[in-house]
This record gives structure tokens, C-alpha cells and sequence, in this order.
């Protein structure tokens, strides 16, 4: 007879040895933790632990948010703005009507490529009482009834323009205190007029028509756009084109190194083509953020010598219980997952809360008007934030698999604790 | 039928370069059914001895039968005669802080590999058993000390053990407590013939027992 039920429970004699899988004992403590974490998992001993987590988490989380957006701004204003492959003739001068002829028949059919438009590039200088900037006179030939394909970065005035008159960067216009309607005097080199003295300037005044806001630092303070005509009449030629620039389409963007390479052996040796986008400034700015990903680190492993004061607390503190476990036949491995899931779970737990920090944290900064980027520093003037999915687990992994080790290790301990040393010290 | 035999054990510590003897050469022997209590002075081994019997700790020499079979604390089926054929109740209760009563009681048929409805339900049967049906719910710092250790008695019962080894059982209760923890182990022995092994200081106490052993000068004899 048995005192508890009609038929007595069935024990399996292979249930305490040491097994792989998560046992009846370890699905009941998880079990507990996560039916009752106000009991079982807010302990005053967690609480540096989870700060330590939360605040380094969250400062990983935050750079890489702010880098990445940063990153992806970067890119999407070099991408976007302007071509991103520009051909021209390999001695320099200015292309021939066969040679046009040849771009457009070779590259035109392929499909990654978006726009061909022929322009003309050269550098002036603006000028007034007060200010003198070296500037690009960029002019495009947009075909007729179409729209340039900068007009969308105009933010006053008109993109479409009539000789003599151009549309500035935003910083230019404010530099130069120049608004709609204002003229802007520009020199340039008369390449004609070579005297004993130098080359002879030129002086043009321009009707400012649109202010553009690319977002792109150096673009925005230093590029004026103007017409073919005006360029040609600067340059004192009757010649066609410089450049035919290159616009690519979607994610084809990214690989303009390369296609410029391969449009470079397409089209022969007296042209050449190379990219627009400076690619090796985007590798600079991703190894960047990947640099401070380690560095930033480093920071989690400080806050898992928290986890590991923690654990090794809560091993000092649950010794009667480990004895107690170990006295009715419970497997070191079981009383160390045990414990190894308490701790992990505030752990876990911690992380995710320290990522969304990480998220209000890389918000406040953008929102924040104390400091703005320097875009002579940084290229673009603006911070941005971006919270990717691939960053996320990025983050989780790397600070999932410091706790782990920073668990795994103290825990170790309780495989060498003796049932009988913690039965006479209780 | 022995259930327990226990022969020539010997076991000494080392302090301070000084060698003490604990136990020499003892033996005993527990036959199914019976309620043997283990009386001495406090430090002449009587925990030692239980622990060595329950393969909590190894004897220097000497050796342990568990239902006819030799083994010892190093064995590898240790934890698993530890958790079916022996039952242990402490001086402190040692109930696990966060779980409540019917938990605590079910852990050894979950470390048994029990699914936890059917351990639960068993334990709720124990506990109701033991006059503790209506705090199965109560946590240990929620029950007087004669009830944890009524819990604990439940949680060394519920594996149908062999035997059960209990170390000063009483020896943190009240006399009221203690009188009823000890109805509860005669209860327990006469109605159903659980074998026990009782650890005491306290010879009156001793004498409840059917049978009484005095552990002295290392050795065990019969009072």
C-alpha cells in the first residue's frame, strides 16, 4: 500500500542522469521563472546586473543606430543626388559626336542603367565684397519635356532654367547672403586669354533661379547649376559635351566601381569611365560602425563581470538549495542549468530592454538641437537614426553570448560543490 | 530483510595536523519496517554516520549496503538511490525559498523524470495526507516550523523510499512541534511500514523509537 495515490507513481530510474535535453526539473524551474518573475527573477542582486546590461547594451545599440543612419543617409545622398558613372574622353577633352554616338548605343540597352545625360563640368569661383568660394559649374542636358533629375533637391525657385541663370547650394546662398531673383558674380579662367601676367579671368554675372538642398555638405556649399550653353559660353567652346554621366538603377547603385570598369573595356580605350559615388568612403564609414560595434563591446564584457558578481552571489546565497537539489538526486548539470536560466533570462530580458534604450537613446540624439553635424567634418549636416533588423541581432548575439560565458563560467562552481560541505556549513 | 546495512565504517577528519576519529568500525544494520532512532552526544558522529548512510559522504573504510547492494557516495547510481530508495529530512527544513509546498513536496519525482501534473497531484495526496491540505499553496516562510518540516517529511516520502533518514528532525521545533512531528513518524512506521532512521540528541526523544542506538566513542550499540 501506498500512503499518497491508488497507483504509485512510476519512477524512471535513467531520470537523473545527466542528460542533454532540458529535463522534467529544468522545464519546471523555467516554468516558475516565467509563471512568476516578480518572485523568482526580481532580486535585489540582479539589479546592478541589469543596469550593467541595459546601459552598455544600450549605448552599443545607440552607435550602431546613429552609424547606421548616418551610414544609410550618406549613401542615400551619394547615391542619390547625382550620377553615379561619368564617362569621359580618356586625354581629357571634350567628347566627340562619334563618341557619344557609341556611349549611347552601347550602354543605352542595358538595363541597370536608368539615364545617360550629357554634361559639362568646370570650376569657377563665386565671388563678392565679402566672400570668395572655388565652386563646380555643373550643367546638364536634359532632353526636352523631361525633368532634371536634380529637381527634386530644389527647395525654392524653379529647376528648369534659361540662360544666365543657376541654382545654388543652400549653404552658398546663405553664405553669400543671395536669394531668389539676386545676382551672383562668378570668375573663371579665359583659357583663351594666356597674357605675360597669367591667365586672363573672366567675369560672369548669374541670375540665382532655385536654391537645391541635397543634403550632401560639399554639393550644398560649393556646386552651382547652370545651362549647356553657359557652360560652353565659359569655356569659350562650340564643343558638345565633357561628360556623359551615368545613372544606375536601384540596387545597382552600390556597384558602380564595377560597372564602371566593365563600361570602361566596353567602350574602348579613348574613353573612360569611372564612379561618381566614392565608394571607398562608404567602406570607411561601415568599417567605422563595425569598429565601434567591437569597441562598444568591450562594454558588455565590463557590465558581464556584473553577471558574473551576480551569479557567483546568488551559487553563495542558494547553497542550501543546490544541497538540498543535489541530496534528492538531482544531476550537477540540472542545478547548474538551474540557476544558469534564472540568471539568463534577467539577462535576456536586460538585453531587449537595453536595445529599445538603445533606441530612445539614438531618437534623443537625433531630436536633440544642442548639437548638429559639421558637414565639412561629416559630408552631411544632419543625424539620423536607424534601427535595422540585422544590427538588432547583431547586437542580441554578440551581448547573448558575452552573459552566456560571463554565466557559464562562475556556475561551473556548483559541479564542485560537495553535498556534505554544504550540509555542515549551512 | 535488511534494507540498510552499514559495516565497519570508519571515518576521521584532519584539524589543525590533528587527527579525530569519528566513527570506528561501525556497523548496523536496518531491517524494512523498522523505526530505529540514533542517540549520542552532540559531536560524537551521528550525522557523520547518517550522511555516510544516505551516500552523502564516504567513509574512510568500510561499507554501505542499500537493499543488499554495495555502493557508496562515489558510485555513479548515487544520485539515483539517493532520489528513489532514500528519503531525507534535515535539522532546517531546507525547502526551496520560492516554490510552494506542493512544489517542494513534487521535486524529487521531478528530478525523477516525472511529468509535473502527475508529481503535483501526488503531492497534493501527500500533503493532504500529512494534515496538510489546506496550505499546499503556502509557501515555506507562510508555514510554522512544525509544518516545513511536516513539508519536508512529505518531500522525503513522496519517492516511496526504502528508507528515511531524518537528522535532528526536531531539533529546531518547540516540544509541541516536536511531539507531533514524532506521532507523524510512528503514524507513518506502524500504518504503513516506512522504515526510518532517526537522528537525535535528545534521549527522550530517542526512546519513542522501537529501537534505540547509542553512537559513542566511534562505535554503535544498542541502549
Amino acid at each position: 500500500m501506498w500512503i499518497g495515490s491508488q497507483a504509485p507513481p512510476e519512477i524512471q530510474p535513467q531520470a537523473t542522469k545527466d542528460q542533454a535535453d532540458v529535463n522534467s526539473t529544468e522545464k519546471f524551474f523555467i516554468s516558475r521563472y516565467l509563471t512568476a518573475p516578480k518572485r523568482n527573477l526580481l532580486r535585489f542582486s540582479f539589479v546592478f546586473m541589469v543596469l550593467g546590461i541595459v546601459l552598455s547594451v544600450g549605448i552599443l545599440s545607440a552607435g550602431l543606430n546613429l552609424f547606421e543612419g548616418y551610414e544609410r543617409a550618406l549613401k542615400s545622398v551619394l547615391l542619390d543626388s547625382f550620377a553615379h558613372v561619368r564617362i569621359e574622353r580618356s586625354d581629357g577633352k571634350f567628347l566627340e559626336a562619334e563618341q557619344i554616338q557609341r556611349i549611347r548605343k552601347s550602354l543605352g540597352p542595358l538595363d541597370e542603367i536608368s539615364s545617360i545625360t550629357p554634361s559639362i563640368g568646370l570650376n569657377l569661383m563665386a565671388i563678392d565684397q565679402a566672400n570668395t568660394r572655388g565652386c563646380i559649374f555643373n550643367a546638364y542636358e536634359t532632353p526636352a519635356g523631361q525633368t532634371p533629375h536634380y529637381a527634386k533637391y530644389v527647395i525654392k525657385g524653379k529647376a528648369t532654367l534659361r540662360d544666365g541663370q543657376i541654382i545654388v547650394g543652400h549653404y552658398l546662398a546663405d553664405e553669400f547672403g543671395v536669394t531668389l531673383g539676386d545676382t551672383l558674380r562668378v570668375l573663371y579662367p579665359q583659357l583663351n586669354r594666356v597674357t605675360p601676367m597669367g591667365i586672363y579671368s573672366g567675369e560672369h554675372l548669374f541670375e540665382v533661379a532655385g536654391i537645391y538642398r541635397s543634403g550632401f555638405y560639399e554639393f550644398d556649399r560649393a556646386m552651382i547649376i547652370g545651362t549647356i550653353a553657359d557652360a560652353r559660353s565659359i569655356l569659350f567652346t562650340d564643343d558638345l559635351y565633357a561628360y556623359m554621366d551615368i545613372k544606375l538603377r536601384g540596387s545597382r547603385m552600390e556597384d558602380a566601381y564595377n560597372l564602371a570598369n566593365q563600361y570602361s573595356t566596353l567602350l574602348g580605350r579613348d574613353l573612360s569611365a569611372y564612379p561618381v559615388v566614392g565608394s571607398g568612403l562608404m567602406r570607411t564609414v561601415a568599417m567605422q560602425k563595425w569598429l565601434i560595434f567591437i569597441v562598444f563591446s568591450f562594454l558588455v564584457l565590463i557590465a558581464g563581470i556584473n553577471v558574473i558578481s551576480a551569479v557567483s552571489t546568488m551559487i553563495f546565497d542558494k547553497k542550501n538549495e543546490i544541497a538540498v537539489l543535489k541530496t534528492l538526486g538531482a544531476p550537477a548539470r540540472t542545478i547548474r542549468r538551474v540557476i544558469d536560466y534564472q540568471v539568463l533570462l534577467v539577462c535576456f530580458a536586460a538585453i531587449i530592454l537595453g536595445q529599445a534604450f538603445g533606441a530612445l537613446l539614438s531618437w534623443m540624439v537625433v531630436k536633440q538641437s544642442f548639437y548638429r553635424l559639421k558637414g565639412d567634418v561629416y559630408f552631411i549636416d544632419r543625424l539620423e537614426h536607424y534601427i535595422s533588423l540585422p544590427n538588432l541581432l547583431a547586437v542580441f548575439a554578440v551581448a547573448a553570448v558575452l552573459v552566456l560565458i560571463c554565466v557559464w563560467v562562475p556556475s561551473r562552481r556548483v559541479d564542485r560543490l560537495q553535498i556534505i560541505d554544504l550540509l555542515r556549513n549551512p | 530483510m535488511n534494507i540498510l546495512s552499514a559495516r565497519e565504517i570508519s571515518k576521521s577528519y584532519t584539524d589543525s595536523d590533528q587527527r579525530i576519529i569519528v566513527l570506528e568500525k561501525a556497523s548496523l544494520e536496518v531491517e524494512q519496517g523498522a523505526l530505529i532512532s540514533i542517540t549520542g552526544q552532540s559531536g560524537c558522529g551521528k550525522s557523520t554516520l547518517l550522511h555516510i548512510l544516505g551516500l552523502l559522504d564516504e567513509p574512510d573504510s568500510g561499507q554501505v549496503f542499500i537493499k543488499g547492494k554495495q555502493t557508496s557516495s562515489q558510485s555513479p547510481d548515487a544520485p539515483a538511490i539517493r532520489n528513489q530508495d532514500i528519503g531525507f529530512v534535515f535539522q532546517f527544513h531546507y525547502l526551496i525559498e520560492d516554490l510552494c509546498a506542493r512544489e517542494n513536496v513534487a521535486l524529487p519525482l521531478l528530478i525523477a523524470g516525472q511529468k509535473l501534473k502527475d508529481a503535483l497531484s501526488e503531492a497534493d495526496r501527500l500533503l493532504e495526507l500529512l494534515s496538510l491540505g489546506q496550505r499546499v499553496s503556502h509557501y515555506p516562510n507562510q508555514l510554522s516550523g512544525g509544518e516545513q518540516q511536516r513539508v519536508a517529511l512529505a518531500r522525503a516520502l513522496i519517492t516511496r523510499p526504502a528508507i528515511v533518514l531524518a537528522d535532528e528532525p526536531t531539533g529546531n521545533l518547540d516540544p509541541g512541534n516536536s511531539l507531533e512531528v514524532w506521532n507523524l513518524i510512528r503514524k507513518l512506521n506502524r500504518e504503513l511500514g516506512q522504515t526510518f532512521v532517526v537522528v537525535t540528541h535528545d534521549r527522550e526523544q530517542a526512546k519513542l523509537a522501537d529501537q534505540t542506538l547509542e553512537l559513542s566513542k566511534g562505535q554503535v550499540r544498542l541502549l
